[in-house]
């Protein structure tokens, strides 16, 4: 049994490009070795930042290829095919021979029963490997053709203790390995994975990721203990920090206790987006001034502790100056501020935006019934941040700073909540705002822009989407449906679209509303496909009238799709499509219009009569109940007319001799659906 | 390859000499190492922060092709000048960048000391759409920061500047507090919306005319006046995005241009 080892030894591979090359080469290994036969026991693959590893264990020397008949391509076709096959066999002309079968004359081969050096296997298949690997993202260096995630600089392949000769692009494989960064260190010749790891980890280099992991984790949870901290790290973070170093060392640091006054929020993305630093916090969970630094050596003389000290209080000074500066700077008069700050250029300033947002908010606040005040003042000082320096420097933290700087200045705490919540959601795993005067502020945040760019006809096209419409028109559609709002959007657009003409703002678009609309309903069934809701029923929320209420759209769908099965869903679709099956079938015949508007004095039987009055009963119930429709109850009452469907289409003839009761009768069925297409558009949903 | 400075619209040298750049892009070898005095305007702080400022000093080094021992060249320098990366924790963070509607990419790493920044390290691979054959790998170390490590202060403004007690606090303090101010507060926006204007028509004239070099003058200049609109606060998001498009239309017009005349 042999061992293979790789050893792809390269200048700092970026962490998560690192992980990506350790998973899949070593797959491709595997599915190649499968492919030719070829059987392993174990299959091992490790990283640093310079290496990439690979071991493959328990693996024959030789294998006997027993003789085999391939079938070729047809004798008639072209001579590309018959080359093909031959090259991807390894096959030489006096190998083919002719053949008749079934199917007509057909090339064959019989290959010879043989044995297979697998080094010189390798030979070949390595290097193919190396090629058929894909890196998310890679580069090119000197004068080189090839293409890697970073310079590669060695290539190590052993098999059986010997080397695995063949050429990669420039580069020769070797048994060679190299551990110091500078000329003090000479390459090392290495024999297999044994006298390898002997080397590496005399110079405590550690090359298990997991081992590296648990490492630095075993640190930090013993300083933690030590001093009574919190054992909590960010998960992300750890991931990339194990890929960063190759002999990792925790070191504890401090910063000056006075920065603990700064909002936490600044402290945390300090340490943990710009310095990769591990935030600590007491157990209150209350965050402290100290931190944790995962370094690549040992602090021999103490330089990488005082060093990192003073990077991260040099960022904190920074951001107190600006703190101390910014809080103080009232929301209200920096208002003023925004008419510096361009919104987009043929969409006027920020301040001509929360000028518009401040309207909006008044029918906004209608439509939710909330204090139309709250809205009012949320929505005028909600972008008044963006001109504070802390927001400049740290432009992930707009809102966030916006409600300190509330708070500092005794803004009411549901007006400093929706200052912050108003950019929600961020992305497809973010929240949504917490509270209904958040939602009413993010919402006409988000339908102002998405009218201006819609009105100056810069849509998102099936590539480009530079301004995140869709990513907006979705949070429009989340706000909507998870924080429950009953909103009718096409209201507030219209509105939106006029308060763009008021400050005189040019738009070239004319059909502003409905193109939004129709973006919207398009990210809508997007959204429902996601909640695994079935396609015709997306479908047919999609045909239905309801134009604007995205939240009844959606509660509908949920019910249907939940009850479809139900024998009370059973019923109503039974009698929709007993209906519309008629309709149907007399539309095919002649093509004619039916309103639905049938004549009581032309019905003849009780069952018709009967179906009428019922009819007319659900039709009061739909423009009684509007806003407080309850839908479960709504398809109880749609499933109760099953005894006077049934009854009508056991006992009424639809196709009377007399047209014109013939007729009345399909206005009726018509009358009927239509009726029911008040809830959704059964029309679509497939039979049960 | 053109000015890279110009693209990363932030790392401001806008006073970089164009037609060097330019050539670099057309010669197989060049090898170059020069003092580049830069402007950030948003990183001044009226000389209160111990290690941001808004001019500052880069030694910029450029070889093409790159050379296969250049990391280990790289780490030898520092640990010539006093930093040794057996004591200090010297650490290749990815940072690459990409502009996609000028076709340019590089990447590569910045390099951090014990935590701070000190130096870029960038391997260039596209310029105007076109791949970079041989590849050149650029070097910008950041001169004050180096020597708050070799002279070992916790302040930019102590470092010596000679050996005749100058220090740097007697240079540049007052050059901050002014540059600053102007920078943040007092730089008139609408004179600075106007030369954007300007250049950016300036450029496009030239162009037109196959003017390739003092067009690009007019494209770096519109690079620093956007900069300066940044610090006054004047641009937000989606506008920024803009803006960038129109000075990277201004700078691919100009290599390409260039590119051009040379045939």
């Amino acid at each position: 049994m042999a061992e293979l080892f790789i050893e792809l030894f390269s200048e700092e591979i970026p962490a998560r490009l690192q992980i990506d090359a350790r998973q899949k080469i070593k797959q491709l290994v595997e599915e190649r070795f499968n492919k030719r036969s070829i059987k392993f026991k174990s299959s091992q693959s490790f990283s640093t930042p310079k290496r990439l590893v690979f071991v493959i264990d328990g693996m024959p020397e030789k294998i006997e290829e027993k003789e085999k008949i391939l079938k070729g391509p047809k004798l008639e076709s072209p001579q590309v095919a018959l080359d093909g096959f031959m090259k991807s066999n390894n096959l030489s002309k006096s190998e083919i021979y002719k053949k008749k079968i079934d199917k007509g004359d057909f090339y064959f081969a019989k290959t010879k029963a043989k044995v297979i050096n697998v080094s010189k296997e390798l030979e070949l298949i390595i290097p193919e490997i190396l090629k058929n690997y894909s890196w998310k993202k890679s580069m090119k260096w000197g004068d080189y053709d090839l293409s890697w995630g970073r310079p590669l600089k060695s290539i190590v392949v052993l098999f059986n203790s010997k080397i695995v000769n063949f050429n990669f692009y420039h580069l020769k494989s070797n048994n060679l390995i190299f551990i110091g960064d500078l000329d003090d260190a000479k390459p090392k010749k290495i024999n297999n994975f044994n006298s390898y790891l002997k080397i590496i980890e005399s110079q405590n280099i550690i090359l298990n990721h997991k081992k590296r992991k648990d490492m630095i984790l075993k640190k930090m949870d013993r300083i933690c203990d030590n001093k009574k901290l919190i054992k909590n790290f960010n998960n992300i973070l750890l991931e990339e920090v194990v890929n960063l170093v190759e002999r990792p060392n925790v070191i504890i640091g401090k910063f000056d206790s006075i920065y603990l006054k700064i909002p936490q929020e600044i402290l945390i993305i300090t340490m943990q987006k710009h310095q990769k630093y591990f935030p600590l916090f007491d157990d209150k969970k209350k965050l402290t001034n100290l931190f944790l630094v995962v370094a690549n050596l040992p602090d021999q003389k103490g330089y990488i502790k005082t060093g990192n000290q003073r990077v991260v209080e040099a960022r904190l000074s920074d951001a107190k100056f600006f703190w101390e500066k910014n809080k103080t700077q009232s929301l209200i008069k920096q208002v003023s501020k925004l008419k510096n700050l361009t919104f987009f250029n043929q969409l006027g300033t920020f301040y001509e935006k929360t000028q518009r947002l401040r309207k909006l908010a008044k029918i906004t606040s209608e439509q939710l019934y909330l204090s139309n005040e709250k809205v009012e003042i949320a929505s005028s000082v909600c972008k008044a941040d963006l001109v504070s320096d802390l927001v400049s420097e740290y432009p992930e933290l707009q809102g966030i700073m916006g409600k300190y700087f509330a708070q500092e200045q005794g803004f009411d705490e549901d007006v400093c909540n929706a200052i912050k919540d108003h950019y929600l959601p961020v992305g497809i795993d973010s929240e949504v705002p917490k509270k209904k005067l958040g939602s009413a502020v993010a919402l006409i945040d988000k339908i102002d822009t998405l009218v201006g760019f819609f009105g100056i006809n810069e849509k998102p096209t099936s590539s480009k989407d530079p301004f995140a419409l869709r990513r907006t028109s979705l949070g429009i559609l989340r706000i909507i449906i998870e924080t429950k709002l009953s909103i009718k959007l096409k209201d507030l657009i219209n509105y939106s679209i006029v308060l763009y003409e008021e400050q005189n703002i040019k738009f070239v678009n004319n059909s502003i509303t409905k193109e939004i609309l129709v973006f919207l309903r398009e990210r809508f069934k997007n959204l429902l496909k996601d909640k695994k809701i079935r396609g015709d029923i997306i479908d047919a929320a999609d045909s239905s009238n309801i134009e604007s209420d995205f939240l009844e759209l959606y509660n509908k769908c949920i019910i249907i799709n939940k009850s479809i099965s139900n024998d009370l869903y059973k019923n109503i679709i039974s009698s929709y499509k007993r209906a519309s099956n008629i309709i149907d079938q007399e539309l095919k015949i002649k093509e004619t219009k039916i309103m639905g508007l049938p004549e009581p004095i032309l019905f003849k039987s009780e069952e018709e009569k009967n179906l009428y009055a019922k009819i007319n009963e659900i039709r009061k119930y739909f423009s009684s109940v509007k806003k407080q429709e309850v839908y479960a109850d709504t398809l109880n009452k749609l499933s109760e007319t099953k005894f006077v469907t049934d009854n009508f289409f056991d006992n009424v003839i639809v196709n009377d001799k007399n047209p014109d009761i013939k007729r009345n009768r399909l206005e009726l069925l018509q009358m009927f659906c239509k009726t029911y297409n008040n809830f959704i558009d059964f029309s679509k949903i497939e039979g049960v | 390859m053109c000015n890279f400075t110009t693209i990363r619209y932030r790392s401001g040298c806008w006073n970089f000499s164009s037609s060097y750049n330019f050539t670099i892009s057309r010669t197989q070898t060049w090898k170059a190492a020069y003092v580049q005095p830069s402007r950030r305007p948003t990183d001044g702080r009226y000389g209160k922060n111990p290690n941001r400022l808004q001019h500052y000093y880069q030694f910029q080094v450029i070889i093409k092709p790159s050379p296969d021992e250049i990391k280990k060249v790289f780490l030898k320098s520092l640990s010539v000048i006093g930093i040794n990366h057996k004591e200090h924790d010297i650490r290749f963070v990815e940072d690459d960048w990409e502009s996609p509607t000028l076709g340019a990419a590089g990447l590569g790493w910045e390099v951090w000391c014990d935590g701070m920044e000190i130096t870029q390290f960038t391997y260039f691979q596209q310029m105007t759409g076109i791949e970079c054959k041989p590849v050149s790998v650029e070097i910008t170390y950041g001169l004050e920061r180096i020597c708050m490590f070799t002279q070992e202060k916790n302040n930019v403004f102590d470092l010596q500047w000679n050996n005749e007690g100058i220090k740097y606090r007697d240079i540049f303090y007052q050059a901050e507090k002014e540059y600053s101010a102007y920078n943040f507060e007092f730089a008139n926006t609408e004179y600075l919306l106007k030369n954007f204007e300007i250049a950016e028509a300036e450029c496009k004239s030239l162009l037109k005319k196959k003017i390739s070099l003092p067009a690009y003058d007019q494209c770096l200049k519109a690079s620093h006046i956007f900069n300066l609109l940044d610090a006054r606060g004047m641009i937000g998001v989606a506008q920024r995005t803009e803006y960038i498009s129109r000075i990277r239309e201004l700078a691919k017009g100009s290599g390409q241009c260039w590119l051009e005349n040379q045939k």
